[in-house]
């Protein structure tokens, strides 16, 4: 079935150029432009004092942009650059908050953006060849389960969740690496011809995922993970019933566990009733309300904000701080690229040389785009609280090493990051 | 490889869902922008929850009643404007609800949603919001009230223009009376306004309602003759009077406020009738000024026995009436039935000079039939010529009716409600001393005193 389809939809192909091929001169100058703005805005202080620590980091990140699309259309001949740059987009905005937020945390941040990248590079050269990734699939697993084991055993609780484990003085969240392997494994198991046993291994590593998550309160993460599950379960079996039966057993499960230990309601208790609670529960949510529309459509301006000042609020709270200081509107630009992503994911699933390529794919951005729902959602009261970050801009390493390696399962399915398989193809 | 091309278009649910939710959450931020900008843990408007960064709040001759200097909210240079006009502008920690700096709290601040909190931040002040109040008229009818407590509220029945409005205790919200939490007895409800938020027993200006229903229902009214001997039976009861009146006309029981006639009357009508005209003229009603609600008067007869009827004839029994709401009955009278909403903000100023658009001059709801509207203000007229006297109210043609609202161990709440017929003076007042014992004695001064300020202020303009 792989060696079938693995010829490329010629016809198909050619509108997809059309469609995605923009200048990309163009998107890069826009995108300095906007970033040489925002950036030194909060480089140079109210008195016109220069932080050049911020200047050179800056000026760094924009160089690296640079360097990333010079290599890869003049040498490598990639055609189309529209999730980097939405990327690059993204995680400027996310290291301009921490340059103006918690400037002494900022060279850890570019160090995670570099990582980030690299990581994205990596996998998605790593990712050209489909028989590399058969081989990785067991060891990705098992580093996952151990990982995840290793976080139960050590972890101390911060912040309520015991998602974090510290290891020399830096910390790091497992479950954020977990979900890349997650999709790596369960793309990859199930893009086999499905047999009983490999389904069987998947479903048992999934449950353990949600199982270890559960046991961390990171209810976030354990959600997201369950409708990932359900992506690519989906996309494997087509089956809308399995799927119903599958939420039904979670339904159930959720239903015996909120029974047996109904203290995890209570973590949702504030939701829908945060004026009430503005002190206490409600804390975080009605301050992003209170700030979010203080900022207007244009914003305060960046460094004018005050739900800065709250606890959390370059990591989950980040969206409320970008509406507040740069403007709903921005805001919501923010919100409409992440849906771009997805929708760049699904239009590429047609023309992958293997099905593990659309599954993997669809199923990081349906991943991505959940948790963007969930965290933006969540801090607005939409939907309950569950503290997960918004991928590229919120502050952490691990998320955002996380964010650029499911990026490049995204990037992996278009078939024009490699030229020479596609050269190929065409040949054939 | 199809069949998954066409299996990843499911996605387009969570997309679909994600679009449906980032709209709904716009319209969210959209609809309640202004409400959650003014919470008062807002630290860009808000300092320790009290409002430091807005505009200047100014009366009818753009006198500074309260503006923002140097960080700091600053009211008025003079303590008798200050408290006079604390309840109108309000505290900026909100305790008085319906002040106007809480009330216009994101005008004043200049708040939108497009621009959120920008220009406050760029000019360091809001909107200036200004006023119809006259400050000296405010100040004149607080010193008038003295030591007492009570509520005074008077404006043009012709445009809407509230030009007084004072209610006591009060204080100086400069310097802010140490004891005022704890001298319950001085200061009780100093933080209501007691022209929009307050009710008390209405007494014989209640008579006006009475009145009213009988020119309406009883066709021969004016000719029927009252006997007044002290007292009368009503029910199983007896009704006192406030003197011997002997044979009156409807006219003059009006004029002497006799209770024996209007407990007969309020009889003649019954419980249906005179609940009706309550009902039509306001009462059981909340009714609202601009974004403000306004206590509601009550008035309920439906079980009442025929003695109860009675009392509720001249005003005493569970009735209770708010002064704005009373004041707008004599507004309806002067001007023809229906009432002209009365109004506080003249006009609100952006900081880059630009006018906003309010609400002036507007309709409220018709009372009553532009004949009884006639025949009620040549009664309320009748009262004063032949009864109070004109030397009491010198040059206004007054039209007014006192109340003297009799309570359980305490003293009267003297009341005056009216209006003046002079064309240069279109004004209606309401005035209600608590506790302060007889309208007559103590309502009809007041009252007098202040409509001459009013009068003197219009005729400068």
């Amino acid at each position: 079935m792989d060696k079938k389809t693995a010829l490329p939809k010629i016809k198909k192909e050619n509108l997809l150029k059309k469609y995605k091929h923009t200048s990309r001169i163009a998107l890069l100058i826009m995108l300095t432009v906007f970033q040489l703005v925002s950036f030194f805005q909060v480089a140079v202080d109210k008195t016109d004092k220069i932080n050049y620590e911020i200047l050179f980091i800056m000026g760094g990140y924009i160089l690296i942009e640079w360097l990333y699309f010079f290599v890869f259309s003049v040498f490598l001949k990639r055609k189309s650059f529209e999730l980097e740059t939405i990327a690059f987009l993204l995680t400027g905005i996310g290291l301009t908050i921490v340059a103006s937020v918690n400037p002494a945390d900022l060279l850890k941040q570019f160090i995670a953006v570099v990582l980030g990248l690299f990581t994205f590079i990596a996998m998605t050269f790593y990712m050209g060849s489909i028989k590399r990734i058969e081989v990785m699939r067991m060891p990705l697993g098992f580093c996952a389960v151990g990982i995840l084991s290793l976080n139960l055993i050590l972890a101390k609780a911060i912040n309520g969740a015991r998602n974090w484990i510290s290891l020399g003085g830096i910390s790091i969240q497992p479950s954020e690496l977990v979900k890349i392997a997650f999709i790596f494994v369960g793309a990859s198991t199930l893009a086999k011809l499905q047999s009983a046993r490999s389904l069987t291994k998947f479903i048992v590593f999934f449950l353990f995922c949600v199982g270890a998550l559960f046991l961390m309160y990171d209810f976030g993460t354990a959600l997201i993970f369950f409708a990932t599950f359900l992506i690519i379960a989906f996309m494997r079996s087509g089956d809308i019933r399995t799927l119903l039966i599958i939420c039904g057993a979670a339904l159930v499960g959720a239903g015996l566990i909120l029974m047996f230990k109904p203290y995890v309601a209570n973590r949702f208790a504030t939701y829908r009733h945060v004026w009430e609670l503005a002190d206490a529960g409600g804390y975080q949510q009605t301050r992003v309300l209170i700030y979010s529309v203080s900022g207007g459509l244009f914003g305060v301006g960046i460094g004018n904000g005050k739900l800065r000042n709250i606890f959390a609020s370059t990591t989950d709270l980040v969206f409320g701080v970008v509406c507040e200081e740069w403007g709903i509107i921005l805001g919501f630009a923010i919100i409409v690229m992440f849906a771009l992503l997805t929708v760049y994911a699904i239009r590429s699933a047609g023309a992958t040389r293997s099905t593990f390529y659309s599954i993997a794919s669809c199923a990081a951005a349906g991943m991505m785009l959940f948790q963007v729902c969930l965290n933006v959602f969540g801090i607005t009261d939409l939907l309950p609280l569950t503290g997960v970050t918004l991928p590229f801009i919120s502050q952490g390493g691990t998320s955002m090493i996380c964010s650029w390696g499911l990026l490049a399962f995204i990037k992996s399915a278009d078939n024009s990051t490699y030229p020479e398989i596609e050269r190929e193809g065409k040949r054939i | 490889m199809k069949s998954t091309a066409k299996r990843a278009c499911a996605l387009y649910i969570l997309v679909g869902l994600f679009f449906v939710g980032a709209v709904t959450l716009f319209i969210m931020l959209c609809v309640n922008s202004s409400k959650w900008a003014m919470q008062r843990t807002n630290e860009h408007i808000y300092t320790n929850g009290t409002l430091v960064t807005a505009g200047a709040v100014l009366d009818r001759n753009s006198k500074v009643l309260v503006e923002t200097k140097n960080g700091e909210r600053i009211y008025n240079q003079s303590s008798a404007i200050r408290k006079a006009t604390l309840h109108i502008l309000g505290d900026t920690s909100g305790f008085i609800s319906t002040g106007v700096q809480n009330v216009y709290s994101d005008e004043l601040v200049g708040y939108s949603f497009l621009n959120g909190v920008y220009l406050l931040e760029k000019y360091q002040g809001g909107n200036n919001v200004k006023l119809t109040i006259d400050a000296d008229v405010c100040a004149t009818a607080l010193n008038v009230l003295g030591s007492n407590k009570g509520a005074v509220c008077a404006y043009n029945y012709k445009t809407g223009e509230i030009i007084c409005m004072v209610s006591a205790p009060t204080y100086d919200p400069q310097s802010v009376p140490k004891d005022i939490m704890t001298n319950t007895e001085k200061y009780e409800g100093v933080y209501l306004n007691r022209v929009f938020s307050g009710v008390f027993t209405p007494g014989s200006t209640f008579k006006i309602v009475t009145a009213i229903s009988a020119i309406e229902n009883i066709s021969n009214i004016n000719q029927q003759k009252f006997n007044c001997n002290g007292k009368t039976t009503i029910g199983d009861g007896t009704v006192i009077c406030n003197g011997t009146h002997g044979e009156l006309s409807f006219k003059d029981a009006l004029a002497h406020s006799c209770n024996c006639a209007f407990s007969e009357i309020a009889v003649q009508l019954g419980n249906e009738k005179l609940q009706t005209t309550a009902n039509q003229l306001g009462f059981n009603k909340a009714l609202k000024m601009n974004k403000t609600v306004v206590a509601k008067s009550t008035f309920n007869v439906s079980s009442a026995s025929t003695l109860d009827l009675g009392w509720a004839g001249i005003g005493q029994y569970t009735t209770l009436v708010n002064p704005y709401h009373m004041m707008t009955i004599l507004g309806a009278i002067a001007n023809g039935g229906t009432y002209v909403k009365p109004y506080l903000v003249d006009g609100i100023e952006t900081q880059l000079g630009i006018d906003i658009p309010t609400i002036k001059t507007k309709d409220g709801d018709n009372y009553m039939s532009e004949n009884t509207a006639n025949t009620i203000k040549d009664m309320l007229r009748y009262n004063v010529t032949s009864y109070y006297g004109d030397s009491k109210f010198p040059n206004l043609q007054m039209c007014g009716k006192t109340g003297t609202a009799e309570l359980d161990n305490e003293k009267s709440h003297a009341w005056f409600v009216g209006f003046s017929e002079n064309e240069n003076c279109p004004y209606a007042i309401v005035v209600c001393v608590q506790n302060g014992g007889s309208g007559y004695d103590v309502a009809i001064p007041v009252a007098n005193k202040v409509m001459q300020s009013i009068y003197k202020s219009v005729s400068k303009e």
